[in-house]
């Protein structure tokens, strides 16, 4: 038995790849659909809504199809609407804590692949806290989600590839995009040009995105960001303040102005979910191009514990094509560690993936670096802007923490000031708070800083109750 | 950096209590820890100051001056670090529980402690939300808490003004002697001299010992806590079955546990704690999180439908008696200890650096501290391996 945890892109390729090695395969799903990120769509006993997702979507008949092939394969279970909330290894044997329908239960497998993707990167800025201020997943699950509109007037800003899909698919569906805003310049793909050639059709797609843009007449933006949003008497968004900024993200005077909106989109990236590889002790490091804390995998997405496989976002951001290469080559070695035998073929199309995948690597690696958060955003900041939101901790109180109480790295910081210690547990500030400390301290963040940001026991909150009600392994043992 | 009068190793709660009193007894000092401030089991500790714990005796005698001691010291720095007289509630449920609890609260009272009985109404208006099935209880209005790390980093922080220094993230890696009396000690960045060393080291304090050549059998003792979504206030107290002061003098190796309940002021309830003689395993067990949700619910059951946000663990510095490590080693001259406070280290810093002032200083102090002090792990002149558990 294989378990995956996580139905996206990279569970979907590797749950089919381990089942046609013959293994009987579980996934293990948080939400009431497979697709992950990528394929939003309604809950799967919704599907009489899903008229018009397509123009919602862009690889919709693609995801549609997988989705069903999972769905319908006989050696295939699917736990929706259940969560890991911890996940535990001893003597070689993986547990794994779940949460569903109100119930927690221990299960046991004998190989495992973490397929548990990653969540929006936020960056802090004076009014990110006003409601209408979002993440751009957050509008795009919104809208392909449930078909509710972010807002009438939307901003849509940050950087990266992702900006594009979130402004179409808001325009497509009749949303009025009042502004769209890149804050990196179109230059820094200069030494990529070769990457670009060799992934021909992301061009076809950015151009048909930009054609979008100009069908309904909105100016694509480089060289902006929105560098404050603004309440009205209401207390909810009025107009976001936007700046032209330099390679470093530095305004540039006097080219501040206003624009009304009701909601604001904003991305600055991915940030990979590590709690299981933690619970786990799985290896990580950081991710050289954007600085994120990814999983270590060799060749065959094998991490550094026994029987445990990786693939997609938890294995560094870069889109829902490597996602599924790589799943397909957790699956395919995960059940072959099982007993699975190649054929010729198999061994073959097998290298074609470890091809396939070194390209796809390659594109991402460029995307990262071409769309870096550079450093100074924290100049945006005024004294009072929250940090951490759940938590109500500023700027000031972290400049306080440092520079009169001896804070000296990550935890000490959290200690004395509560950051990343709220609800979220740090998913949303923790990267910002590193940084931020790297600069008032003057010294660069460990690698030991980045870690300890990423590690969460309790990867998803559970009720005392059930923590107390919940069955061991041996209880269902006895059971049976 | 000019020679300080005495070098404190450890910038843990205890630690950093014993900086404050030499400053203000006019030593120069340096503090060096190999991790951040608080980086050690103060960085895992709850903030409970508690006198209701104690059986009268030695330990009840420091928990009571440290008590009153915290509040001056909170004076003394300016706060800063969310001190509360907040009270504990200690209950009970069985009758033969009920009358041990009873006879404990009766002989505290005789030792000075304030503690009144409360059942019926009486508890209720204490804690409204406290299971219905809990029907006597003993309310202890000494009990006080406060944030542990913040009061470390707060006291520290004064401790600089005042002409201190603090050295983090240094390693100290040996103790310099001379005719068996201390001359400093070696660090991962350089050397340091001073007549004076406190080891103030927690649960690493007996191989900090081991660097002078001396004897001190402390272990660590793990313990959990859980900490639940922030709520509005349900718990007013430090509220805990009174089967946990069995359980704290217990010697007993597997896990013990009985849920100390309490709420903070960033509305997260705290539900400590475990004990687990498993030495520093790091493994993160369900099966003790599943003890304590249990017991917590069964003292309030509004529990049930809380979320747990996250759950740490840290490992408490333990004696073979039970007993706090207070004074000069019995070998090594000028090499003091104050170490080994278990799970009650941030309740007796205060007075615990105030006996350290006295006997460094040579001046009267507050009790008679010959029952902490590691003279009694040598039997002869020579150490006593049979306490190595
Ligand atoms: C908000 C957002 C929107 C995006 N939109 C686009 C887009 O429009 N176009 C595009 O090209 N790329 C988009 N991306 C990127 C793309 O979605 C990813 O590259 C791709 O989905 C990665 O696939 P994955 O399988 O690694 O992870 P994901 O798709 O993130 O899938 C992970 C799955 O694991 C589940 N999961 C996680 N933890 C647990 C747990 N503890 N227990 C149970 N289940 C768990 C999640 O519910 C999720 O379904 C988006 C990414 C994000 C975060
Ligand atoms: C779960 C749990 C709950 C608790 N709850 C409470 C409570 O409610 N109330 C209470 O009073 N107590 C409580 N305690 C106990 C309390 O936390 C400890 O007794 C107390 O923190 C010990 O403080 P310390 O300064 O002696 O040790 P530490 O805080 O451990 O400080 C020792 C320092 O020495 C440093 N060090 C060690 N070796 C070296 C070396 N070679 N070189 C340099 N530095 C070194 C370490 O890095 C460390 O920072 C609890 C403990 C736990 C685990």
């Amino acid at each position: 038995m294989i378990t995956i945890i996580g139905g996206g892109p990279a569970g979907i390729a590797a749950a089919l790849a381990a089942a046609r090695g013959g293994e009987r395969v579980r996934i293990i799903e948080g939400t009431p659909r497979l697709g992950g990120q990528y394929w939003r769509h309604l809950p799967e006993e919704d599907e009489e809504r899903w008229v018009g997702q397509e123009k919602l979507h862009d690889d919709f008949q693609e995801g549609y199809q997988l989705r069903l092939e999972v769905l319908r394969h006989p050696n295939i279970e699917i736990l929706f609407n259940t969560h890991v909330w911890h996940a535990e290894i001893a003597n070689d044997q993986i547990t794994l804590n779940i949460v569903r329908d109100s119930n927690s239960s221990q299960l046991s497998t004998e190989a495992l692949i973490l397929a548990t993707g990653a969540y929006d990167r936020s960056l802090p800025f004076p009014g990110w806290d006003i409601p209408g201020v979002m993440t751009a997943g957050a509008a795009q699950s919104l809208l392909k989600g449930s078909y509710v509109h972010a807002g009438r007037r939307v901003v849509v800003a940050g950087t990266g590839p992702f900006l594009m899909p979130v402004a179409s698919g808001l325009l497509n569906d009749g949303v009025a995009v009042v502004g769209l805003f890149e804050a990196n310049r179109i230059s820094r793909w200069i030494p990529f040009t070769y990457v670009v050639l060799a992934n021909f059709s992301k061009v076809l797609l950015a151009r048909k995105y930009m054609r979008d843009f100009s069908v309904h007449k909105v100016k694509f933006k480089r060289g902006h960001a929105v560098v404050r949003a603004n309440a009205g008497p209401d207390g909810v968004l009025r107009s976001v303040t936007v700046a032209k900024v330099d390679r470093k993200f530095k305004v540039k005077m006097a080219t501040e102005r206003e624009i009304l909106c009701d909601a604001l989109a904003i991305s600055w990236g991915f940030t990979p979910d590590m709690s299981i590889a933690h619970n786990l002790g799985i290896e990580q490091h950081l991710d050289v191009n954007d600085g994120s804390v990814v999983v270590v995998v060799d060749e065959c997405q094998q991490t550094s514990v026994n029987q445990v496989f990786a693939a997609g976002e938890v294995t560094g951001i870069g889109g829902s094509e490597l996602a599924m290469t790589e799943g397909e080559i957790a699956g395919m070695t995960s059940a072959r560690t099982l007993g699975a035998a190649w054929s010729v073929e198999e061994e073959e199309h097998f290298k074609g993936l470890v091809k396939k995948r070194a390209a796809q690597r390659r594109f991402a690696r460029a995307l990262s670096q071409v769309y870096g958060v550079q450093a100074n955003w924290m100049e945006w900041l005024t004294p009072e802007t929250l940090i951490c939101r759940c938590e109500e901790v500023s700027i000031a109180d972290i400049q306080n923490a440092v520079h009169n109480l001896g804070a000296t790295n990550i935890r000490s910081t959290k200690l004395f000031t509560r950051v990343g210690m709220g609800l979220c547990q740090g998913r949303t500030c923790s990267r910002s708070v590193i940084e931020i400390l790297s600069k008032e301290s003057g010294v660069n963040a460990e690698v030991e800083d980045h870690l300890s940001a990423a590690k969460r026991q309790i990867v998803h909150p559970i009720s005392l109750g059930m923590i107390a009600n919940s069955s061991s392994v041996e209880d269902s043992h006895h059971n049976h | 950096m000019k020679k300080p009068d005495a070098i404190i190793l450890g910038a843990g709660i205890v630690g950093a209590a014993c900086a404050l009193q030499l400053t203000n007894a006019g030593l120069r000092v340096l503090v060096i820890d190999r991790g951040a401030i608080a980086s050690g089991t103060t960085g895992s500790g709850e903030g409970n100051i508690l006198v209701s714990d104690k059986e009268p005796g030695a330990e009840l005698t420091l928990a009571m001056r440290s008590r009153d001691a915290w509040f001056e010291l909170s004076d003394d720095i300016g706060g800063g670090f969310e001190l509360e007289a907040k009270g504990g509630l200690v209950v009970a449920r069985t009758s033969e529980d009920i009358q041990e609890l009873r006879a404990l609260a009766s002989r505290q009272k005789i030792a000075g402690v304030e503690a009144e009985e409360a059942d019926g109404e009486g508890l209720r208006q204490l804690e409204p939300y406290l299971s219905e099935e809990i029907s006597f209880g003993v309310h202890y209005s000494g009990d006080a808490q406060c944030q542990p790390m913040l009061a470390t980093a707060q006291i520290l922080r004064v401790v600089r003004e005042r002409g201190g220094s603090v050295l983090p993230e240094t390693n100290v890696t040996g103790i310099s002697m001379k005719d068996g009396a201390v001359t400093g000690v070696v660090t991962s960045s350089g050397a340091y001299s001073s007549e004076i060393v406190v080891n103030a080291g927690g649960t690493w304090a007996g191989e900090i010992a081991a660097l002078a050549g001396s004897f001190m059998p402390i272990a660590p003792r793990k313990g959990f806590i859980l900490v639940t979504a922030p709520l509005p206030q349900l718990i007013r107290h430090k509220v805990y079955d009174a089967d946990y002061v069995a359980n704290v003098a217990s010697d007993d190796v597997s896990i013990q546990s009985s849920a100390v309940v309490e709420g903070t002021r960033s509305g997260t309830i705290l539900i400590g704690a475990s004990r687990e003689r498993v030495g520093f395993a790091s493994n993160f067990d369900v099966s003790v999180l599943r003890l304590l949700a249990a017991q917590a619910i069964a003292l309030f059951p509004v529990l049930k439908n809380v979320p747990l946000m996250r759950a740490y663990y840290g490992f408490r510095p333990y004696a073979p008696d039970h007993l706090p490590v207070i004074g000069e080693d019995p070998v090594v001259r000028g090499l003091w200890h104050a170490a080994g406070h278990e799970g009650a280290g941030i309740g007796l810093a205060p007075a615990t650096a105030e006996l350290v002032r006295a006997q460094i200083t040579g001046s009267k102090s507050f009790m008679d501290a010959e029952l902490f002090s590691p003279a009694r792990f040598y039997f002869d002149g020579q150490p006593r391996m049979d306490l190595i558990s």
